[in-house]
């Protein structure tokens, strides 16, 4: 009686486990990150993103919910960015076609939110992001919750105010912009890693620089296969 | 014999004349062919309509034997232009304002997306793909260059560490 009642736990414990090892993500990142040409699976992939709640350039609410239910592919970027964000968001509309091209399963939402709130409003965010692609959302709102995102994904920023003498200023975290800095203009140093997001809310994989649009678009094939399956 | 010297004295005029014109045409076409600097490719990535800055790039090459420097960028319609650099350090792209580009004696500077690049600041209007929009450049030997640069998409990699 007593046997039996054990063999009925762990059999009910083993099948427990079944239930819940597809909830548990991926199971085996090492060989499957082996597998990555451009990503890499990020280190705490299971972890949850903190509740954040930002507005997306038509004005609507975009927050953790937004981002379940489809793919996504984030990314910050600030639109007084002449160099790496429109190469970036170029990049980002040249591996949409590439996955529609190779009539790929599943196409990615690319989400590109604002390092600059400040300057980038949901209204300028619309005729910028638009241009590389009209299915593109630019996301912006208040800087202290695009702060909390950017920790939690692992990004990093800080921006750079020129004196009089056109010496760089690095500002600290929490400093505030100059008063002329709006009308003299300020620069951003920031990481550009491209994020892979599952329709579960899951941070997935990272793309770090270089972005070798064909190598991103073998490893966005490979890993939502893996967990589509 | 005296209106036999002068069509004598005349051809003699011309001939020297189309000789000293003809060797200076090709003492210039040979200091042309050989500029000490020359620009190939100059671009403008096109923008969004609204975009704030815009980035120009070139390859320009200096055939000379002594190092050259291009020191500022004019492009009419733009509250400032400025020489850039985008660097990344360990992951993080870095702008850096630069006070001048150089270019080494015999060699080639590449401005191309994630490297070296002009940036033009606040346009009046950003430029539609396909214009061509004149460009002013100052080196330190004293020499300018106009050229026209053509606007149009530039769907480039970023690399890690771009020096060139």
């Amino acid at each position: 009686m007593r046997a039996k009642f054990f063999v009925m736990i762990g059999t009910a414990i083993l099948l427990a486990i079944a239930a819940l090892y597809p909830l548990s993500g991926i199971k085996d990142y090492k060989s499957l990150n082996a597998k990555l040409t451009a990503a890499h699976i990020m280190h705490n992939a299971d972890k949850p993103l903190s509740d954040f709640s930002l507005i997306d350039h038509n004005g609507d609410v975009f927050d953790n919910n937004s981002l379940m239910g489809s793919w996504s592919l984030v990314l910050f970027i600030y639109t007084h960015c002449p160099d790496v964000c429109p190469t970036e968001l170029a990049n980002m509309a040249m591996l949409k076609a590439q996955l529609e091209n190779k009539h790929s399963a599943i196409i990615p939402k690319v989400v590109a939110i604002t390092f600059d709130p400040i300057r980038d409003t949901p209204e300028v965010l619309k005729t910028y992001v638009s241009h590389f692609d009209k299915g593109f959302v630019g996301v912006s709102g208040d800087s202290q919750q695009i702060d909390q995102l950017v920790k939690d994904l692992g990004a990093y920023y800080e921006r750079v105010v020129y004196d009089e003498a056109g010496k760089p200023i690095t500002l600290k975290k929490n400093e505030p912009l100059p008063e002329d800095a709006i009308e003299k203009g300020y620069v951003i140093n920031h990481t550009a890693i491209i994020y892979l997001i599952s329709p579960n809310g899951q941070v997935l994989a990272g793309f770090p620089t270089p972005h070798k649009v064909s190598d991103m678009a073998n490893d966005i094939e490979l890993l939502t296969k893996v967990f589509e399956e | 014999m005296l209106k036999n010297m002068r069509v004598a004295l005349f051809t003699l005029i011309a001939l020297v004349s189309f000789t000293t014109v003809n060797a200076m045409t090709h003492a210039y076409q040979k200091s042309h062919d050989k500029q000490q600097l020359s620009i190939t490719d100059p671009w403008i990535r096109s923008a969004p309509i609204n975009a704030p800055a815009l980035g120009l790039f070139m390859q320009i090459t200096n055939n000379s034997d002594r190092d050259l420097r291009l020191t500022s960028a004019h492009v009419e319609g733009y509250q400032r232009v400025e020489l850039h650099r985008t660097i990344d350090s360990n992951g993080m792209m870095k702008m850096v304002r630069q006070e001048f580009m150089p270019i080494p004696a015999h060699s080639k500077l590449h401005l191309k997306p994630g490297s070296w690049h002009i940036m033009l600041i606040k346009p009046d209007r950003v430029p539609s793909e396909g214009e061509r929009v004149m460009v002013s450049l100052r080196f330190n030997d004293g020499s300018a260059q106009v050229i026209r640069a053509s606007v149009r998409k530039g769907r480039m990699m970023i690399k890690h560490h771009s020096m060139d």
